[in-house]
């Protein structure tokens, strides 16, 4: 059993080795799509995550609103501050003409101005509040009492970037506004007591009432933010080991063309250890594939100028997580070579079964951005189930217990399509 | 020597699914030990469905067969490992060497180790292979083919050996080295089964012939002795071609 067993293992691995296009496409095609796919989608995620959204800003107030802005989005990561164009600092006339060649998404324009504007704009506010003598609440009464703020808008800029961005405006102008609104307030009160000393102090400046704090829910030590790598490292690996369903199908196909299959159903041995023969050399290729992948990530891309491949913590997760996706991606492979007619009838049958399992599983785009339909429709592919596992694994620093149920469903998967597989190999026997 | 019969079929009927006539219609037969049995007939006359059940492709729709003893639906395993089939596609990997396909194949029939290399090294060079033994099958020429195809059916030294049509489109070189070699392993005490069109070759070869038609046998017996029981006939084709008209078969 053993020896036939080995002799189906070694017939395998020499098949595969022979056919060297079949394996360029296994090892290149893969590294191929995370290079372009990263590359490509890095834009995107370092948009968001890394770099932030590309503005470019124009200060002619010169005053607390200009210059609060002015910080506000430098330590804004959803930002990449700019304000200058080609070495000269940038004007409303620059900005546009940038904004309008794709070189930032938005502008921001803050007139002169702008500040004392909004100061005359609260001081009036203050004065019909309270009711305070004009000539005690000395302001400006000539000139506009509104400031205008241009924003520029590149048209592919995402709605999502320009709402987050005018948000982010309206909370500095509103801290501006109410800055301006406590001076005036402690300025006039402390003119009202004769003791100067017990004035009020500028504790507006010091006070901060609600403080954020970022928390990551990530079992790591170090936070690892979702990038284009963490994606599409363990996304295309996984594609590629669902892909070797169409050279396992073809090996299959081939034996049923050359006419092996007639001679080998004659011979005293099983369905299992034909099977097995090609169930191991598979399975072995598709961890080749995962390492020689997470090697890409950990190693090629940074040379690109990308992020690192961040592993997580758990080796035997990903070991288990693995072995659970070869097995299922080999088990479908067989089903589809069991069940197709001819080369071509199986050829088409995997490539499009798989390319439709990896767009519902969150390999094309992930998951999050798919409605909920979609959503819910994912859930049920095998290459969601990995992928998911991946994302425990490698972003939020799980172990081995939180990626037992997806190596669970990918083993379950397995089974059902060898025992599917192996009735239909009877059926289709019954002539 | 065992005098039973070492294959033995009773009424046995094949009728494909889906299918409106039988392809094997109620044939009784017995082939005796150390025979060299040939079974022919016309395009369609169900000679490949019958060796496809005596070889446990398939289950007949009804009749038995017995293997040595064996009912081929209940001791299937222990037949499979006493037969051997040369099938008349040439049922090789073409990406693998002579030596690995017959390594592979030997394997699968239970040899190993030494006695497995030993039968290949004596069969490549029997059948004049042993140079090109390390070339990819893919690379052979049909003759060559043919005799690795016959090779990888008889490695195990099978009781019976199924030959469906094995010298089919290749040299008369070939054939001849294949006959030669096919008449000595009967020698040595496999019982053959053999399929053909080359109605000159089946007189040479075979010791008994059974000639089938529209899924009957229609007679059997010695080509000396179906020759002569047919007056005018100067050979096994012009009885052949008497019991099965003489009209072109499609299928």
């Amino acid at each position: 059993m053993i020896s036939k067993l080995l002799a189906s293992v070694r017939k395998e691995y020499l098949l595969l080795v022979r056919d060297r296009t079949g394996l360029a496409i296994l090892f290149l095609m893969p590294m191929v799509l995370i290079f372009v796919m990263t590359l490509i989608q890095d834009g995107a995620f370092k948009t968001l995550n890394e770099k932030g959204i590309p503005v470019v800003f124009v200060n002619n107030d010169k005053d607390s609103l200009g210059f609060l802005i002015e910080k506000g989005l430098r330590n804004n990561d959803l930002c990449s501050y700019n304000d200058s164009i080609n070495g000269k600092p940038a004007t409303l006339e620059s900005a546009k003409q940038a904004v309008a060649d794709g070189k930032f998404l938005i502008g921001i324009v803050i007139p002169e101005g702008a500040t004392a504007a909004i100061r005359k704009n609260v001081t009036k506010l203050i004065k019909e509040s309270i009711s305070i003598d004009s000539q005690t609440l000395a302001y400006d009464s000539s000139g506009s009492d509104s400031a205008e703020i241009d924003i520029l808008i590149d048209p592919v800029a995402k709605k999502t970037f320009v709402t987050a961005i005018i948000s982010s405006l309206r909370e500095f102008i509103s801290e501006i506004k109410t800055k301006i609104m406590f001076e005036t307030f402690s300025r006039q009160i402390a003119d009202m007591i004769p003791d100067k000393s017990q004035g009020p102090k500028n504790a507006y400046a010091q006070s901060q009432i609600i403080k954020y704090k970022e928390i990551y829910a990530s079992k790591t030590e170090k936070v690892i933010m979702p990038n284009a790598v963490q994606h599409n490292v363990p996304a295309w690996t996984i594609f590629a080991m669902f892909f070797i369903a169409i050279p396992l199908c073809g090996s299959i196909m081939k034996e049923k063309s050359e006419g092996s299959i007639f001679r080998l159903r004659t011979m005293p041995a099983s369905y299992l250890i034909l099977t097995g023969g090609k169930l191991i050399v598979y399975v072995v290729v598709c961890l080749v594939q995962f390492l020689l992948m997470i090697s890409v990530g950990l190693y090629f891309l940074p040379m690109l100028g990308l992020p690192t491949l961040v592993l997580g913590n758990s080796f035997w997760g990903i070991g288990i997580l693995t072995l659970a996706t070869a097995l299922a991606a080999t088990g479908y492979g067989v089903l589809v070579g069991t069940l197709a007619s001819t080369e071509q009838q199986g050829a088409i049958m995997g490539s499009l079964s798989i390319l439709l399992l990896s767009a519902l599983g969150g390999i094309w785009v992930p998951t999050y951005i798919m409605p909920e339909s979609m959503r819910s429709i994912s859930a049920l592919s095998p290459l969601n189930w990995s992928l998911n596992g991946y994302y425990k694994l490698f972003l939020r620093g799980s172990g081995v217990s939180a990626i037992l149920t997806d190596a669970m469903k990918l083993f379950v998967f397995f089974i059902a399509t060898m025992t599917i597989a192996s009735f239909a190999n009877q059926i289709k026997r019954k002539v | 020597m065992n005098a039973s019969p070492i294959i033995e079929i009773k009424h046995l009927t094949k009728r494909f699914k889906n299918a409106t006539e039988d392809a094997v219609k109620d044939i009784s037969c017995t082939v005796s030990r150390n025979e060299i049995f040939g079974l022919l007939g016309p395009n369609g006359a169900g000679k490949t469905t019958t060796l496809s059940i005596l070889c446990g492709l398939f289950p007949p729709t009804s009749g038995s067969v017995l293997i040595d003893g064996r009912d081929i639906q209940k001791d299937l395993t222990y037949i499979r490992k006493i037969v051997g089939i040369v099938p008349q596609d040439i049922a090789l990997y073409s990406s693998l060497t002579a030596k690995e396909n017959l390594d592979f194949y030997g394997h699968m029939y239970g040899l190993k180790g030494k006695d497995l290399k030993y039968k290949i090294a004596y069969w490549l060079e029997k059948l004049d292979l042993t140079e090109a033994s390390n070339r990819l099958v893919s690379d052979f020429s049909g003759g060559m083919k043919r005799r690795i195809n016959l090779i990888a059916g008889i490695l195990h030294q099978p009781k019976i050996l199924f030959l469906d049509e094995p010298t089919v489109g290749v040299d008369v070189q070939s054939r001849n080295v294949i006959i030669t070699h096919l008449k000595e392993l009967n020698k040595a005490g496999t019982t053959i089964i053999y399929t053909s069109h080359l109605m000159e070759e089946a007189e040479n070869f075979c010791t008994y012939v059974s000639i089938i038609d529209h899924g009957r046998i229609l007679t059997g017996d010695s080509p000396t002795a179906l020759i002569s029981s047919h007056k005018g006939a100067a050979n096994l084709e012009d009885v052949f071609l008497r019991l099965t008209n003489r009209k072109p078969r499609d299928q």
